[in-house]
Order: structure tokens, then sequence, then C-alpha cells
């Protein structure tokens, strides 16, 4: 009946639709072959180069001082135009001038003659046979300081001492009492008054302390100790000096330098403690090796007995040194000292960078010149001053001022030429290097019984005052004649010339 | 350079001259060869003087004016050249 039937298929082809794949083609394209190299280079030698200013620190008014500035200023043209003519007439005239040659004007009394204006004692001290040490002035240049010891005795001395001062432009002067008179336990070596506060006096004594005293604190004048400690002085400390502090713009500290030859830098605190801020150690091993030393064992401390801060250069200062060596040293060096430095303590460092050739015994006084920056003095115990440069190693020149010690020499604060000398011999001598000839140009008798006067300082306000401590604890303050204090039209000039002697 | 400029250099090259400033009509330096702080004091010193030495000249003689100014100390001496808007001032070391 029903079977399975399978039919074919029935395929119907399209007459108007291709096959897509009929019109395709293929295309490929392929860019050239690409050209490559590879070089190097190296640069066989490199050097480098920085350069980095300074923030200004004193900007004082602003005004517009361009020098290619855009602001025109009218007229500015014309008026130089104008003026020129007449100007540069005038200046080649002035030039060849004679008018004015030898003529000199006036204008102050002048005191012929160095006068002694006081004579300041203090009668204790004097009945104890105490000496004068060290003097001061103070920044107003009227108050005298002075500092009563002994530089004679070996012992360890163990007497009261004084500090004692007089305030000269008072009325109410008088020359056997002092103003103010501070106690101290053992002898004052060296004293010096703070830069800018006519109060702040520091101290340095016998025992190795450094004592700060206030004058205007009327209980207890003083104002800050160093504790006795592993890191302080040990031996008498124979200069103290204020520098400006590390920060800028901030106060002074205090230098002192002893005969152990430590140098130390201490900053006053709020506590009335001088702590410990900066120190050096000058050891003989250490010294430049341009001077040799004889005899001294290589770790030997050299004891300091002079010291100059340069006004030119802040990071200088010049010592003095008890073999007669001057040293040239820098605040910022970073060699470490070689001594054993105490376990918590500050790390000592080395200063001395060229030392000077030496004299015959301790040198008793360094000063740097006011007036250029090269040259200094120093004066010690062979009774020479040398006068030296600071660009090499021998003298310049050398006097022989006196036929003992000379205890201190200072420059003159106005005249470029002029200095003066402490004699052993009871005597202050005060030389012109413009005067050409080796003897003195004045020499004060302070008529202290042949005794050594140890100590001399000008009056940095009042130039024509100077004051001489002596063996016998009087101070004479001198009043000097007006030639030696006005300065003359070319002494600046005739010190730049026998400094640039040295080069020569 | 500008010829103010170049005027300005002849005058500071001439033998001994220390400096040159030049100052307008109120005081205040506006060209200068020497250091900020010296220069605002020589202008303001030396601007009050010419006007002092002016009046003087010419409460004398109403006619006159002044017509230059030298100042000679112990060190040097200084010489201004002035005029209704400016000042010229010229320190010269006349022994060197």
């Amino acid at each position: 009946m029903f079977t399975d039937e399978t039919l074919e298929t029935v395929g119907a082809e399209s007459l108007w639709r291709k096959s897509r794949l009929l019109q395709q083609e293929s295309k490929t394209c392929q860019t050239a072959e690409l050209k490559t190299a590879e070089v190097e280079v190296q640069a066989g030698h490199t050097s480098e180069n920085a350069t980095q200013t300074e923030a200004d620190e004193h900007r004082t008014q602003h005004f517009a001082l361009e020098r290619e500035s855009p602001i025109h200023y009218p007229g500015l043209g014309e008026f130089l135009h104008s003026v020129e003519g007449v100007v540069v007439k005038e200046l080649k005239r002035n030039v060849k001038s004679h008018a004015f040659e030898g003529f000199e004007v006036n204008w102050e009394d002048q005191s012929e003659t160095v006068s002694c204006l006081h004579a300041l004692q203090y009668s204790e001290a004097q009945e104890s046979g105490l000496q004068v040490t060290s003097l001061s002035w103070n920044t107003t240049g009227s108050v005298v300081a002075c500092a009563y010891g002994r530089l004679d005795d070996g012992d360890w001395s163990t007497e009261k001492s004084f500090v004692c001062t007089w305030n000269l432009d008072r009325r109410g002067l008088n020359p056997k009492r002092p103003d103010l008179v501070i106690d101290v336990p053992t002898s004052v070596m060296c004293l010096s008054f703070h830069p800018s506060k006519p109060s702040l006096i520091a101290g340095g004594l016998y025992s190795g302390e450094v004592l700060v005293w206030d004058t205007s604190r009327t209980l207890d004048p003083l104002c800050a100790r160093t504790a006795m400690s592993d890191e302080t002085h040990r031996e008498p400390v124979y200069q103290v000096h204020w520098v400006p502090g590390a920060r800028r713009g901030g106060g002074f500290s205090v230098l002192s330098a002893g005969a152990d030859g430590r140098i130390l830098v201490w900053q006053l605190d709020s506590e009335g403690q001088l702590t410990l801020s900066d120190g050096f150690a000058l050891v003989t091993q250490q010294v430049p090796r341009n001077i040799k030393l004889s005899k001294a064992r290589g770790d030997s401390l050299l004891g300091v007995t002079s010291l100059s801060l340069c006004p030119w250069d802040s990071d200088m200062f010049l010592v003095g040194v008890e073999g007669g060596l001057v040293l040239k040293c820098s605040f910022s060096t970073h060699t470490p000292a070689a001594v054993s430095s105490p376990s918590s303590g500050l790390a000592l460092r080395a200063p001395a960078q060229f030392s000077f050739s030496s004299h015959a015994g301790p040198i008793h006084a360094i000063h740097c010149s006011p007036f250029h920056r090269n040259l200094f003095l120093c004066a010690g115990m062979d009774g020479h001053a040398h006068l030296r440069s600071l660009l090499q190693a021998t003298p310049l020149l050398s006097l022989r001022l006196s036929d003992s010690y000379l205890f201190s020499v200072r420059w003159s604060p106005t005249r470029p030429l002029v200095f003066a000398a402490a004699t052993g011999q009871g005597s202050v001598v005060i030389f012109d290097l413009g005067q050409g000839s080796l003897r003195p140009a004045a020499t004060i008798e302070q008529d202290a019984g042949g005794k050594p006067v140890y100590c001399l300082e000008f009056n940095p306000k009042q130039p024509h005052l100077l004051a001489a401590g002596n063996a016998d604890g009087t101070v004479k303050i001198w009043q000097l004649s007006a030639e030696l204090i006005e300065q003359g039209q070319r002494e600046a000039a005739q010190l730049e010339q026998l400094a640039n002697e040295a080069t020569e | 350079m500008s010829e103010v400029e170049e005027t300005l250099k002849r005058i500071q090259s001439h033998k001994g001259v220390i400096g040159t400033i030049v100052v307008n009509a109120e005081g205040i330096p506006i060209r200068t060869t020497l250091d900020n702080s010296t220069t605002v004091q020589y202008a303001g010193l030396l601007h009050q003087l010419t006007m002092k030495a002016r009046s003087t000249v010419r409460d004398i003689d109403p006619q006159n004016d002044l017509t230059f100014l030298r100042v000679r100390s112990k060190k040097h001496e200084i010489m201004v050249a002035p005029d209704k808007e400016y000042l010229l001032i010229v320190i010269q070391n006349p022994s060197e």
C-alpha cells in the first residue's frame, strides 16, 4: 500500500547573482627595504663647572639703577653732552695743578705734646702687689676696664684679684676709686669688651675658666661662666675675644685661647652657662711643614699666647705660640686635631694653615692692620717688632724697639703707618713707618719705676686717647698729640707700597 | 652702547677719577659707578649742598646763577655740574 519514497532535490540557479568570489582580487604591497646605520660617539674628556651666587644680606634702598635700563630719561643725553666738555677740562687741570700742594687747614686745636690725662689706681689691688694684666675699652669709648693679676709668677696662684672699670666721661671721676670693682677668685689674664653691647665684658682666668660679666647688673655682675670639665681649658687663658656668631645676624660668641693649645668658641645661653660650640687644638705635628720645629715632640700641644682676628676676612685668624711661632689659621677647617677627644664632647679641629718664620721667644702680641688686608705686626720677648705680610713667611721689616721684652703692640686706629708698643722697661714707644727712620716718633715714659708696661689699647671712638697698664698696678690714660692722630694725605698709599715690597 | 653710557665711560676713565654719579632733580641717583650705599650718601648730601650753593649765589645777585661747584678735601675733590633737570657728580683723587 504505502511505501517510503525519496525524491531528488531540485535546484534553480540564480541568473542575476554571481558568486562574489569571481570578483575579488587580492593585492599586496611592500615597502622598499629601509636602510639603517648605527653610529656611537663618546666624549673622551669631560669637565664640569658651576657657579652660585650668595644671597644678598644688605638690601638698602632700591632705585632705578639698571645699566641698560629701558627707562629713558628725557634730556639726559643732551645734559651730559653739554657738561662733558667743562667737566673733562676741570679734571685734566686738576691732575696738573699745583695749587693746593702744601696747603693744610687746621680745623681743630692742635695739641703739640703728649700728656697724661689720668692715672687710675685701685688701692686694694696695689697693696696686694697685683699687676695690670689686660685692658679693654668698651664700644662707646667711654669706659676702660682693667684686669689685675700676675704675669711674673710661675706658681698656681690662688689669690683673689679684681676687674675694675672707670667711666672717663663722668664728671665725678675719681682716679683712685673705680666705678665698679668685680671680685674674681684667681688672676685674670685677659679682658675683652663686647663689640656692640657696652656693658658686657669677657675675661679669661689663670685657672682656665672664662667668665662673662654684665656691668649694668648691680647685684651680681657675673652673667655667664664655663663649667670645669674635660673639654674646658685646664691652663691659663691668655686671650679672649668676641667673634661674630655662626648664624648670620646672630650674636657674638666668645673665643678663648690658652696655654694648653686649645682655642675654644663658647656661646652664651640663657641660664648663665657658656656652652662650647666649637673648638680647635694646635698640635705640633699638624703645623704646616714649611718651618721646622726643633725638638718638640710630635703630639705636644702648643700653648697660645696671642691671637688676632682679621677685620678683612672673617674666616681667618692669626695665632702666636709659646715657642715663637706665628700661624695663620682658619675657622672653617675640616681636619680633626690629633688629640684624644673626650667621649661625649666636641671633636677638636686643627686650624693651622701656614706658619711664618719664628721669633726667638714667646709672641706676646699680634695685631692685624685695620688699613691693609695683608699686613700685621707681631712682637715678642726678643724686643723686636716684626711687620709681616700674610703673603710671605719672612718679615717685611724687623724693628728693634727695646732692649728688653715687648709685651704688647697695637696699630693706631686712625693713622695707617703708626703703631704703639709696650716695652719691658716701662715705656710706650710710638713708631711711625712713614718717617723712614729707625727711631721712634715718640716715647712715653710711664714712670713706673722701671717696671714693665704690660698692655696698651687705643680708644676706638676717641682716637687721641691711649691707655697703658703697667706692673705697679696703675693705668695711665695718655692724650696723644695731633700729629700722631691725624691722617696725612698719602699714608694709605705708602702703606700699600710697603706691602707690595714683599712680593718683589 | 648708547651715547649716555659712552659719555659716562669717557669721564670715568680720566686719570684719578674714583666715581661718577648722575642725579635727577629730586636727588635720586639714576646712573652710578660706585656701590649703592656710597652712591645714596653722595647723592643726598651733594644735592642739598648744590641747592644751598645755588641759592647763595642767587641771593647775592639775582641775575647770577651757579655754574659749577667744587669741594676740595684732604683726600679728594668732588665736582658737581648742575642743570635744571640733572646733576653730574664726579669724585677725583688729584694727587694720584
